[in-house]
């Protein structure tokens, strides 16, 4: 009944799931299978967001998802910033804002912060992306200039 | 964890099959598998077949004479994204809302939050002061209970093994509101949570507590005690009271009893003060 591996496509680029198991979570395919390593485990619990990725546009814990579960999506990663202009965006106003320090959360709140600005677009109120953002912890930077960041991705957004 | 092979029925008639065939070794069933995944990885769960209900028709949402359905596979961010159910079930928004966070409502579901019955579930304590049901199928044809008959404890429903959850029914609109304590707004678990509906139609409340083993509860005489309309302070501050006492509670690691029955009275009264009796959800 297991349909034949469906054409999953990752930054753009058809992947191969050749021999993957049904077993295998998103976040395993990308770092492992694909070497896509800029997607980060942080618990696999679905407790940090640092794994997050979008599918079809929307942000999504890659830990906690089935790859054999999104067959046929578009998986977009930190990876595939240079293809993606909101991700691009927003990684380049959290470098100016200087919303990271080691670095470790920050492909997980740069994808869910584009996923959102996708979702409800610029004119979001501030408060609303920063509400959309709770499911990312970060152990350094103490919040504040991520929420600086924040505010910068949602100026610089058209 | 051992592997598993994922089942991709392309029609409820082939899922209920694929369910009834391996009715010795049924396998798991996923939905958006933000709770299976984890028991799998805990070893609570170990299939070796999981049935994956994604080609399934039941990502819908429908209002119809007033009363919404809600697909059991939709995702919750979808359910939260639905203005009319912000508008006239406020307090279901604020529940469905409350919910993980973003990236993980979009792959969780109401009927995997069903399936799981938390005792902490935010979705149960709402959808029981709603008077939801939820609608199953199965080889035997179709049957619907009410979630007060459907959930029973963690992990623990009425669900028969070779049956599956179809949609859920709230069937009016009903002005409500939601309240929980946590320790951290995402991502973490209701130390307690009140939902506090009116029925227009009925013009009686409802109040549900979530929160606590061995499942979210309604508590019938405390909504009695509210009265039929918005109740004046006296009312409310016994009835808050006499639902600190209700409830059934003990301490655990996450709150003492004593600070969980404060936490009952105050934000029972929040939500009925919450509770706007002539704004929307009344027809
Ligand atoms: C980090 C994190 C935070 C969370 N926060 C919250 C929270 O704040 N509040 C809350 O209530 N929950 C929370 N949860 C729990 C979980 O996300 C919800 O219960 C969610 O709604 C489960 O839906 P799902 O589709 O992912 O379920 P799944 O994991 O797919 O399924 C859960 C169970 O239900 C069964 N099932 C699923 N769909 C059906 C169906 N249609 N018919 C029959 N059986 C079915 C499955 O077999 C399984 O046993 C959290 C989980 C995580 C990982
Ligand atoms: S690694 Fe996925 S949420 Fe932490
Ligand atoms: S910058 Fe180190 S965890 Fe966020």
């Amino acid at each position: 009944m297991t349909p034949p591996p469906g054409p999953l496509r990752v930054n753009g680029r058809p992947a191969d799931l050749t021999g993957m198991p049904d077993s295998e979570r998103l976040l395993d395919t990308l770092r492992w299978r694909l070497a896509l390593k800029g997607t980060k485990e942080g618990c696999r619990t679905g407790d940090c967001g640092a794994c997050t990725v979008l599918v079809d546009g929307r942000s999504t814990l890659s830990c906690l998802t089935l790859t054999r579960e999104v067959d046929g999506s578009d998986v977009t990663t930190i990876d595939g910033a240079a293809d993606d202009a909101e991700i691009a965006r927003v990684s380049r106003a959290f470098a100016a804002a200087g919303a990271l320090q080691c670095g470790y959360c920050t492909p997980g709140f740069v994808v869910a912060l584009a996923g959102l600005l996708k979702e409800r677009g610029s004119s979001a109120p501030v408060e609303e992306l920063l509400d959309g953002l709770q499911g990312n912890l970060c152990r350094c930077t103490g919040y504040a200039a991520i929420v600086r960041g924040v505010a910068l991705a949602r100026a610089e957004a058209p | 964890m051992t592997g598993f092979e994922l089942l991709v029925p392309a029609s409820v008639e082939e899922a209920v099959a694929a369910l009834r065939a391996g009715a010795a070794d049924p396998p798991a069933v996923i939905a958006g598998g933000t709770d299976l995944l984890l028991d799998i990885d805990d070893g609570r769960v170990d299939p070796r077949r999981v049935l994956s209900l994604r080609r399934l028709p039941w990502r819908s949402l429908d209002w119809t004479d007033g009363a919404l359905t809600v697909g059991s596979t939709l995702p919750l961010r979808s359910l939260e994204d639905d203005p009319e159910v912000r508008r006239r079930l406020p307090g279901l928004w604020q529940a469905v809302h409350a919910v993980g966070s973003v990236a993980l409502r979009h792959r969780a579901t109401l009927g995997g939050n069903l399936g799981r019955a938390a005792p902490a579930s935010d979705l149960v304590p709402m959808l029981l002061a709603l008077d939801a049901e939820v609608d199953l199928v199965g080889p035997r044809g179709d049957r619907r209970l009410s979630v007060d008959a459907f959930v029973r404890a963690s992990r623990r429903t009425a669900l028969l093994p070779d049956e599956l959850i179809r949609s859920v029914r709230i069937p009016e609109s009903r002005p409500s509101a939601y309240l929980w304590q946590r320790v951290r707004p995402a991502n973490d678990i209701s130390q307690i949570a009140v939902g506090v509906a009116f029925s227009p139609r009925e013009r009686r409340w409802s109040v549900a507590v979530g929160g606590m083993p061995p499942r979210p509860a309604l508590l019938a005489e405390v909504a009695h005690d509210l009265g039929d309309a918005t109740p004046d302070d006296g009312v409310l501050r016994a009835a808050a009271v006499r639902a600190s006492r209700a409830v059934s509670i003990t301490s655990d690691q996450r709150a003492s009893e004593e600070y969980r029955r404060r936490l009952v009275a105050t934000l029972l009264l929040r939500a009925v003060r919450a509770v706007p009796l002539d704004g929307e959800g009344r027809p």
